[in-house]
């Protein structure tokens, strides 16, 4: 089994309402070594060398996306921790929030003080607003302690948009706009949050940070696979018989994950990545989980042979037709076409024409969307062309 | 004060130079090569919205727009390739499917940018069949008139209203589809500020926004006269 606890490792082990039960685990030790022996460089040169890459779906990596605000002029900077858990099937955040609050304020507390930042937000879903009060209770107890004499950490709401989980999205919700996506350049690093150097980091991503302080970038570049580094944490659902949230290294076989560990029966195909996920059928399904091959941000939703494979894509699109906040012409009426097209076939209306324009549509979706959404969003409708085109010609009337 | 700094970039096959903080865009124009723009306009700063001007930039994963990505040293830019066209062409064809199509009943169907660029692209009657969008007009205001059911959601007039109009009576309001321009929450225009300014009138690509007609009017001109 390649089961490895980084991530989860004081889930469901110490007391997320008491940060005693934290300190007793090497709680805030690494921020005292990164305020105490390192300097903010060689704290960033640390997470450059563990290679350690962004678990938000974009695998980017941090130590980069970190020296680059480093060096971005000005002295208000902003950190901001991703917890706008919006993919389909993730819950993998929820599950770190409930259970362990103390390591993820640590970790931002050691970004904020690699780049310089005084303020950190967390960006918290509206859906997850249970947690709100757990957080809050977290962040003063560490206060008390005097953890964050160097940084301020808020928590800001959404308010229910799938897409405000997109960085620049997430930074208009913050500043009190529409959530809307910005073009890039200039990217967050350099020009982020009120127009300041920002950092935008997933949960899981920061939560690998005050461990690769105290063990050191050698330790977890042990981990993993040659480009992916590390842990990743899964949330398993669908027709299995053990869904949860599992943390495996990098690397591992997806069948491992859906067969041994969550006991999936007669699967179909697996979704990897959510609702914008790469579609894997079953005779697949020996692919290797890393940022080479497939990843996502760890949503895993299996199918099993009862599933038909036009109802989940049209549903999808359905999905992300209504989640498109509107702004980029392809992804605004290109979602609403699919869905349309999607819609007859699964009807069994079909036209023989219809897949070339499905086909066509997609890849203009893929690449002129201003954001991830709209260029992933044809995902689901090329993988079910490519693996499963049957279904789709056997619905043609 | 800092110089600024010569930039050489490769476009179309050829060699040119620009300056730093350019765009794509205003580089291409400079050296006269025709990219189709909808929602950008020079007097406003850049959005992106519409996605028709993108071009391919070689190391690009997808296609970059060309109204607001500034040239680096040393880029390869690719204006008029079968992929970029493709992709224009499908994103007009897309804006076409839910405009409502009266092309012979609007006034500015000879000055509309978007059935120019649809022209321009060689692009028919699309392939979609999605929801036209239907709104009704707004004619309670004596000095502007919307049919949104024209809108292409450019966001030139939120934009000119704010930025050189200074008003900011118009916001964006639902989201995908079903996106709008409002004015407050979502009611007819009927502000006082809204009088003779008409900057997002004239800087309207299609017939979404236009002077309510007077009674009479079609007959204040001069006559008609055909000569044989």
């Amino acid at each position: 089994m390649s089961e490895k606890r980084i991530v989860l490792k004081n889930c469901e082990v110490i007391d997320p309402r008491h940060i005693t039960t934290y300190l007793t685990r090497d709680g805030f030790r690494a921020l005292e070594k990164a305020q105490k022996e390192m300097t903010p460089e060689e704290i960033i040169e640390e997470v450059k060398a563990s290679g350690l890459r962004g678990r938000g779906g974009a695998g980017f990596p941090c130590g980069l996306k970190w020296e680059l605000a480093r060096n971005a002029p000005g002295d208000e900077k902003y950190v901001i921790c991703n917890a706008d858990e919006g993919e389909v099937g993730t819950f993998k955040d929820r599950y770190i929030l409930q259970n362990d609050p103390f390591t993820l304020i640590e970790g931002i507390a050691i970004a904020a003080h690699a780049i310089g930042a005084k303020q950190g937000y967390i960006y918290l879903r509206a859906e997850y607003h249970h947690l709100l009060d757990s957080l809050v209770n977290a962040i003063d107890q560490a206060k008390e302690r005097g953890f964050l004499q160097h940084v301020d950490i808020d928590i800001r709401e959404g308010a229910g948009a799938y897409v405000c989980g997109e960085e620049s999205a997430l930074m208009d919700s913050i500043e009190g706009k529409r959530g809307e996506v910005r073009y890039r350049p200039p990217f967050p690093p350099t020009k982020g949050l009120w127009g300041k150097p920002t950092i935008i980091n997933n949960v899981e991503t920061l939560m690998n940070i005050p461990q690769i302080i105290l063990n050191g970038a050698s330790w977890f570049n042990q981990i993993g696979t040659e480009r992916s580094k590390g842990t990743k944490v899964f949330s398993v659902s669908g027709d299995v018989k053990r869904p949860g949230v599992y943390e495996l290294v990098l690397g591992t076989r997806l069948k491992e994950l859906v067969e041994e560990l969550a006991l999936a029966e007669k699967v179909k195909m697996v979704q990897v990545g959510g609702a914008t996920g790469r579609l894997v059928p079953y005779d697949m399904i020996d692919t290797a989980l890393s940022f080479e091959t497939i990843l996502g941000a760890g949503a895993i939703t299996v199918f099993d042979q009862s599933r038909d494979v036009i109802d989940i894509v049209y549903r999808t699109m359905e999905f992300l037709a209504e989640e498109s906040c509107g702004k980029c012409a392809p992804c605004r009426e290109g979602t609403e076409a699919m869905v349309e097209i999607l819609g007859r076939f699964f009807r069994s209306e079909g036209m023989e024409k219809d897949i070339r324009v499905l086909e066509e549509l997609s890849s203009a979706m893929m690449l002129s969307s201003l954001c991830g959404l709209g260029q992933a969003a044809p995902i689901p409708v090329t993988d079910s062309l490519q693996y499963f085109r049957n279904d789709y010609e056997n619905r043609i009337k | 004060m800092r110089k600024i700094e010569k930039i050489t970039v490769t476009i179309d096959g050829s060699q040119v130079s620009g300056c730093e903080g350019m765009t794509i865009l205003e580089l291409a124009q400079q050296n006269g090569i025709d990219i189709p723009t909808l929602c950008h306009s020079p007097e406003l700063t850049p959005i992106g919205a519409c996605r028709i001007c993108v071009v391919a930039v070689e190391g690009s994963r997808t296609l970059v727009g060309s109204c607001h990505t500034p040239i680096t040293q040393g880029m390869v830019i690719y204006t008029h390739s079968p992929k970029v066209l493709e992709t224009r062409k499908v994103i007009v064809e897309l804006l076409l499917a839910s405009h409502c199509g009266s092309c012979y009943m609007c006034e500015k169907a000879n000055v509309c940018q978007l059935r120019k660029i649809a022209a321009d692209l060689e692009v028919g009657l699309p392939r979609f069949q999605t929801r036209k969008r239907y709104y009704p007009i707004e004619d309670v205001s004596p000095y502007i008139q919307r049919d949104l059911s024209k809108c292409v959601l450019c966001w030139r007039c939120v934009r000119a209203c704010n930025e050189i109009a200074k008003q900011n009576v118009f916001g964006i309001a639902y989201r995908g589809f079903n996106s709008k321009v409002v004015v407050d929450f979502d009611q007819p225009i009927d502000k006082e500020v809204c009088q003779d300014c008409n900057v997002c009138i004239d800087i309207c690509p299609t017939g979404a926004l236009s002077k309510p007609r007077e009674v009479g009017e079609e007959k204040k001109g001069r006559p008609l006269v055909i000569s044989s």
